[in-house]
């Protein structure tokens, strides 16, 4: 394919599926323009909705510890939609923390603050590392790009699992348009859910430890028994409320004294390094086209800062030799050992086995009954 | 000013960092690198590790771990668990740690102590005794809390002194994980006999315990396991410190001394 | 280039990490040939003086060093014990330091326990500026490093006192002399501050 650039935002033909018109915008933006901006309220209707919203769960959690369940780490989206859930909802949310060994200081701070200044509750799970790092090593190995499964997987696995132990099936989260709207092709290491058999077939061909105590919510528990059987709904409150980057971080800063990162991700050290090194060097892709984009969509960023900004890495060349190092050591393994899975030939998740076929054919069912929203691609 | 230091005291079991009541129930808190570097970018004034299995396992120490935990730390790092000879302690130190800390082998072997003095310096050498209430006072115990030991603690003590030890740690048994406070009148009882820095650990559950703790003795090391891996009333794993700031009011509100 | 003087005494590899850290270019050097494009000397050291000292003649670098240092005038850092090797001799020991810096080494008074105070010296202490040198530069007033020991330098000359720490009494804790220089503490481990030291001493 020939090397073109949206007009409008940054995504380009890395993506492999990308689609331009006759001014040579990309179907991001249009999509962004055709169907979610005219739906998207974040003013008085906005707040009006979210508040309805809220009074249902706070009526449904009368007489429990708490009414909802918001996953916190440390980064802008979760800390300011906690924020928002707390004040703005009025709502009694459990903070709930997943140590996937990856935390830098930064971000558990950030935690630390929210916490004690907005006066929750907070829970913490720690994932087994030795499993972890296992699992890591699998995936790196396996030569895809989706090598933030493992962490993703720990994230949404457990957080779905303390709820439900602890009767709550509210499920708060920072998804947002506001810089988000611009989704990260699958292509670019996003694997869209969590596919035990992906898991299973990688962990069985590359890992030595078995995965004892490591949690799997597959997308069939997840979308059947969880959402179906459990009742769980998930909610994107940043949706509702103006949230623009810079103010939010300006204000969770004021408030409590919480401090923004250099990028998003950049909370886990594993994911900074995976998105400012690994990913963009082995295979190409570039995440924050993505990112920036959204934020060009939704007017926070001008193309012209976007492609000044993705001209060089977020981290300098010194940082990310040491990163390397830090990585390496980290999952056992010498830099040696991490340089040649990193000059591997690169694969797909097609070259495992996978239930690709059968999630996106239930996923058309459940669209076609009602029961799921139609997302782009 | 020499200011208290307190420190953070970190368990490692197959691996992983564990946290203990009173000795039991190791529950499982993450990934022992990725904490000490965490506690190395909140400034720790210095850290404990003990692996303590590795005397029961009867096996060497993981010398892998402790060097990359050895890298990570900018401030300096004693290192115990499972250090019989002084081969293994001189590995150790070749490694990066700044102190070598021994249990067992004070008691099974103090010649130990002497030997590893003589080379590296009394400075880097030492004793941590895990002790229990008793009857008469305090007893002291090895093997993870499970064997007694026949000695007298002041005795003893005086004992570790005169063969060369350069600080001495004890650690509360009956009140591990208990964070309700420190033992002070343990450490009233060591501080009329102990000559070397003394640390404290077992108890501590706030700053307000290790203000406490500094109000009453001055300089002296608080260590802590609990106080500094957990938040919050449910427990809730994330590693914390006091930042400079709140160390330098902590110490202004209750050094009497300076 | 930095030569990290290896001769099988303190914590080389603490140095080793900070200089690589900031990408400053340096040697661990146990051999004569080491020390070819060297351009600055860290001298390290923990634990008792002789055994240093005979460490240090054992490796076989004594000639070589004071050539470099007392001859061609390179900058050279002893830390710790390896500050204490800079003097004449030492109440520790028996044998003679590498004079570099007129002083002696002297072990603090027993009379300290009175004033509620151990030995060894051990926690983070404040060095106070007795007059400004490029060494202490950009750091803040009264600055706090790891101190770990039982025996303090005492300069002949004043003049050759940077720095002074107080413990009991005030000691020596920075010292400098033309190119020679000696910190009693642990810059290596002392976080913030100790990282701006020894990079002060690579931009000498």
């Amino acid at each position: 394919m020939k090397y073109q650039i949206c007009t409008n935002c940054i995504m380009d033909t890395s993506d492999p599926s990308i689609k331009f018109d006759s001014k040579g915008v990309c179907d991001y933006c249009n999509n962004f323009k055709k169907n979610i901006f005219p739906q998207w309220q974040t003013d008085t209707a906005g707040e009006k909705k979210l508040l309805k919203i809220a009074e249902g769960i706070r009526l449904e959690g009368k007489g429990k510890d708490f009414d909802c369940i918001i996953g916190l780490s440390g980064g802008l989206d979760s800390s300011y939609c906690t924020y928002i859930t707390k004040e703005i909802m009025g709502l009694r949310p459990l903070l709930f923390h997943v140590d996937a060994g990856w935390n830098t200081d930064h971000a558990v701070k950030n935690i630390e603050k929210l916490v004690d200044g907005l006066g929750l509750d907070l829970y913490t799970e720690v994932i087994n590392w030795e499993e972890m790092k296992d699992l890591q090593v699998s995936f790196l190995k396996a030569q895809i790009p989706d090598v933030d499964l493992p962490q993703d997987i720990a994230f949404f696995s457990t957080l779905y699992q303390f709820a439900r132990k602890n009767g709550i099936k509210y499920v708060i989260t920072g998804g947002n348009y506001s810089t988000e709207c611009c989704k990260e092709p699958e292509e670019w290491g996003g694997y869209g859910c969590i596919d035990k058999l992906l898991i299973t077939d990688i962990h069985s061909k590359y890992g030595e430890k078995p995965l004892k105590s490591f949690p799997v919510v597959d997308v069939f528990k997840s979308r059947i028994l969880y959402k179906l059987f459990y009742g769980f709904r998930v909610l994107n409150p940043l949706n509702f409320v103006p949230f623009v980057k810079a103010d939010a971080e300006n204000k969770l800063n004021q408030l409590f004294g919480w401090e923004k990162f250099t990028h998003k991700h950049h909370e886990s050290r594993f994911t900074r390094f995976y998105e400012d090194y690994w990913l963009p060097r082995k295979f190409g892709f570039e995440k924050r086209r993505a990112h920036f984009s959204s934020l060009i969509m939704t007017g926070q960023m001008t193309r012209e800062d976007a492609i000044t900004r993705i001209s060089k890495p977020e981290l300098d060349e010194h940082f990310l030799k040491q990163e390397f190092r830090y990585v390496a050591n980290k999952l056992g393994l010498s830099v040696e050992e991490l340089e040649q899975i990193f000059g591997g030939t690169n694969r797909t998740y097609k070259d495992y086995k996978n239930n690709r076929k059968m999630i996106d054919f239930g996923a058309n069912i459940f669209r076609f009954l009602g029961l799921e929203k139609r997302s782009f691609r | 000013m020499l200011y208290p230091r307190i420190i953070p005291c970190l368990l490692v079991k197959n691996k992983g960092l564990v946290k203990t009541v009173k000795f039991r129930e190791p529950k499982y808190v993450g990934d022992p690198i990725n904490a000490v570097r965490i506690f190395n970018e909140k400034k720790v004034d210095e850290l404990i590790v003990l692996d303590i299995d590795a005397t029961e396992q009867d096996r060497e120490p993981d010398y892998r771990m402790i060097e990359n935990l050895a890298i990570e730390c900018r401030m300096p790092l004693c290192y115990g668990g499972g250090i019989k000879t002084f081969e293994q302690a001189s590995n150790i130190f070749s490694l990066g740690v700044e102190k070598i800390a021994v249990s067992s082998s004070a008691v099974n072997n103090p010649q130990l102590i002497s030997q590893i003095s003589a080379q590296v310096g009394s400075q880097s050498m030492v004793v941590v005794l895990d002790v229990k209430k008793s009857f008469s006072g305090y007893d002291i115990y090895i093997s993870n809390g499970r064997k007694k030991v026949n000695r007298n603690l002041i005795e003893f003590v005086v004992e570790l002194q005169e063969l060369g030890i350069g600080e001495l740690v004890i650690n509360s048994i009956d009140i591990d994980g208990v964070m309700k406070g420190y033992d002070l009148y343990l450490v009233e009882l060591l501080r009329k006999i102990v000559r070397v820095p003394l640390t404290i650990m077992g108890g501590a559950g706030s700053l307000t315990d290790i203000g406490a703790l500094i109000n009453r003795f001055g300089i002296i090391g608080a260590a802590a396991g609990s106080l500094f891996v957990f938040k919050g009333k449910y427990k809730a794993v994330l590693i914390n410190y006091p930042t400079s700031r709140e160390k330098e009011l902590l110490i202004a509100e209750n050094a009497l001394f300076l | 280039m930095i030569a990290i003087v290896d001769y099988g005494v303190g914590n080389i590899r603490a140095f080793a990490n900070i200089y690589s850290s900031l990408g400053i270019s340096f040697k661990i050097a146990s051999k004569l040939s080491d020390f070819d494009s060297v351009t600055k000397i860290i001298l390290p050291g923990v634990g008792a003086f002789d055994y240093a000292m005979s460490r240090l003649h054992l490796s076989g670098l004594r000639d070589k060093l004071n050539e470099l240092v007392l001859e061609r005038k390179m900058p050279v850092l002893g830390v710790c014990v390896g500050m204490q090797m800079l003097a004449r001799s030492s109440e520790e020991g028996t044998l003679s330091g590498l004079g570099w810096i007129d002083g002696e080494v002297k072990k603090f008074d027993s009379s300290l326990l009175n004033q509620g105070l151990n030995i060894p010296h051990m926690g983070w202490n404040n060095i106070v500026l007795s007059k400004y040198n490029k060494i202490t530069k950009d750091l803040e007033t009264a600055p706090r490093f790891y101190f770990l020991h039982s025996y303090y330098f005492c300069c002949s000359c004043a003049d050759d006192v940077v720095a002074i720490t107080e413990y009991g009494d005030k000691f020596a804790s920075v010292v400098n002399s033309d190119n020679v220089y000696g910190i009693q503490c642990h810059p290596e481990k002392s976080h913030n501050n100790g990282i701006t030291l020894l990079k002060n001493f690579w931009e000498l």
